[in-house]
């Protein structure tokens, strides 16, 4: 199937019964936030399906960690509500794991101290998810920094320890808040990849927020675009290119479609 | 890590041991009397000479010292945490803080006295008020987390007030309290030499004074060598704690500047 322009959907209210999905995993309902005067969000309203890799797209400061925020439950809505599974986000919740634009981790723990930082502060069994965090880092190639400080780490390897720490508490959801924006290009370029390698294992539900066209073009199911203040969706696109992707699938034609396609819907909200 | 040969601080050493052969030669060239400047050869003779007086004086200056340090560190690690965790205090009483440390706090000794007379209680009080100041600085410095990224990641994580303080602020805040103590180690013997200057009758200022008094300048100086390698004895203490517990840190963090004493 290949993308028109008619992907687009201008009516995101409308985008889950588009988008034909069984049991959304998140709802986001008529989400608006503002901080004082400011307006950072405006009725937001879309749901991502179970498993689905949702990227946001938007120019910064439009109000993408605003609004992963609020899924996260560490922020509050001014009006509307999110909702997982059959209930509703009141507050942090154990099956979500965050990754953050920097890897915010303990300079005094060791890598694997790190990685079980959620485990020890949800007193689950430790040697179950030993196990699992020594999978999670062999998967992503730090195994044989396991006892390492994060100071003695690149900027990527820190990232991958702080996406081993989301996963080891095996979340149905991660929210991903521009994880790999203070990545130089070809680092990020790897990390895309190994974050998608991990999805196919994993199949978590993911939203990803990101300001880069086309790395929500290589990630994701779905993009939603966010436009300018006040910051709406002003588009929703779904990809159809194939899995599992390589970098080479940036060279086609149908793959620089939809770049063209998520461009034209920033732009034309630029206009106005 | 172990002190290696070539880790030695030879060029302090060295300028040290040429002024103090300067000064043997000055003294000894233009005979300067001892009771108005003794040659280091003559503090060195009462250094040892004297020992079992300097001894008995440096115990209770030392034991007042460790004492009043102690209770600023206790005492300032707790407001700090009253003060992270209270926001009426962190508005009202932090600032108070905050400006009260420019008071000279050693003209305050002869207050203690009309209310504790001399010796024990107004010297330790002393000290700990000296060295009070620094350590809650320091120490609200390092339990307030800037990064909100990392807050938010431990409320994520579903992380407990309790677990957020025990496992971040207190580790993030490990630093800047070591900062504060190797500060007011070195405040606290300040206010207690300040405290045996006008009360006591005993301790390392006790003997200073009294020495003066006596016009016995070498066991004078004889007594502030004696209190300047209490103090840097108890600096390297310090310092070889933090060392160890600090080990993920390459390069020592930020040091704030000294309250006057
Ligand atoms: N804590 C806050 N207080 C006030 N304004 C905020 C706060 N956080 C974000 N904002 C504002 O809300 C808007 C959206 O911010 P943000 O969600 O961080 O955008 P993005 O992640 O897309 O860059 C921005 O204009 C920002 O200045
Ligand atoms: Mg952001």
């Amino acid at each position: 199937m290949l993308p028109k322009a008619a992907a687009i959907d201008e009516t995101p209210n409308r985008s889950t019964a588009a988008a034909g999905i069984a049991a959304p995993a998140v709802r986001v309902e008529s989400v608006s936030k503002a901080y004082g005067d400011i307006e950072a969000i405006r009725r937001a309203d879309f749901a991502v399906a179970e498993g689905e890799f949702l990227s946001i797209l938007g120019p910064s400061g439009c109000g993408k960690s605003t609004l992963l925020m609020m899924v996260a439950g560490l922020l509050g809505p001014s009006s509307g509500r999110v909702v997982i599974g059959e209930r509703l986000v009141d507050g942090p919740r154990a099956d979500i794991g965050v990754v953050f634009q920097s890897p915010v981790l303990l300079p005094w723990r060791t890598v694997m101290e790190n990685v079980m930082l959620p485990v020890e502060m949800q007193h689950l069994p430790r040697e179950a998810h030993v196990r699992r965090a020594r999978e999670l880092l062999a998967v992503t190639h730090l195994e044989e920094f396991a006892n390492r400080l994060p100071r003695e780490l690149s900027g990527g390897m820190r990232q991958r320890v702080s996406i081993c720490r989301a996963l080891v508490i095996d979340p149905r959801i991660l929210l991903m808040d521009e994880p790999f924006s203070a990545l130089d290009a070809i680092t990020r370029d790897e990390m895309g990849q190994e974050l998608l390698r991990l999805w196919q294992i994993h199949r978590k539900t993911v939203i990803f927020v990101t300001h880069s066209i086309r790395e929500a073009a290589f990630l994701s199911d779905r993009v939603i675009v966010m436009g300018r203040r006040p910051a709406t969706i002003v588009a929703d696109v779904r990809i159809d290119l194939p899995r599992p992707r390589a970098l080479s699938i940036e060279e086609t034609e149908p793959f620089n479609r939809y770049v063209r396609t998520l461009r034209q819907a920033i732009e034309a909200n630029h206009a106005h | 890590m172990p002190t290696k040969l070539k880790d030695l601080p030879v060029w302090p050493v060295v300028f040290m041991l040429g002024f103090l052969l300067v000064w043997e030669a000055v003294v000894d060239l233009y005979k300067v009397r001892p009771i108005i400047l003794p040659a280091p050869s003559q503090v060195a003779v009462a250094l040892a000479q004297r020992w079992d007086v300097l001894l008995t004086h440096l115990l209770p200056t030392l034991w007042l010292t460790v004492l009043g340090f102690a209770l600023s560190v206790v005492g300032g690690i707790g407001v700090a945490i009253l003060v992270t965790y209270s926001e009426v205090l962190r508005k009202g009483l932090y600032p108070i803080i905050v400006v009260t440390q420019v008071v000279p706090k050693v003209s305050i000794a002869p207050l203690f006295i009309v209310w504790f007379d001399t010796g024990l209680v107004s010297s330790t009080l002393l000290a700990f008020l000296v060295a009070f100041f620094p350590m809650v600085i320091n120490a609200v410095v390092g339990f307030h987390i800037h990064d909100e990224d990392l807050l938010r990641m431990a409320r994520a994580y579903m992380g407990s007030r309790w677990q957020i303080f025990l496992k971040i602020r207190l580790p993030n805040a490990m630093p800047y309290i070591f900062a504060g103590m190797k500060i007011s180690i070195t405040l606290a013997v300040i206010g207690v030499i300040v405290a045996e200057f006008v009360a006591s009758q005993e301790g390392l200022g006790y003997l200073i004074k009294l020495s003066g008094g006596l016009f016995d300048t070498p066991l004078m100086l004889a007594s502030i060598v004696v209190l300047s390698a209490m103090g840097l004895a108890l600096y390297g203490i310090i310092a070889w704690a933090e060392k160890r517990v600090i080990y993920w840190q390459s390069v020592p963090g930020a040091e704030a500047a000294a309250a006057p004493a």
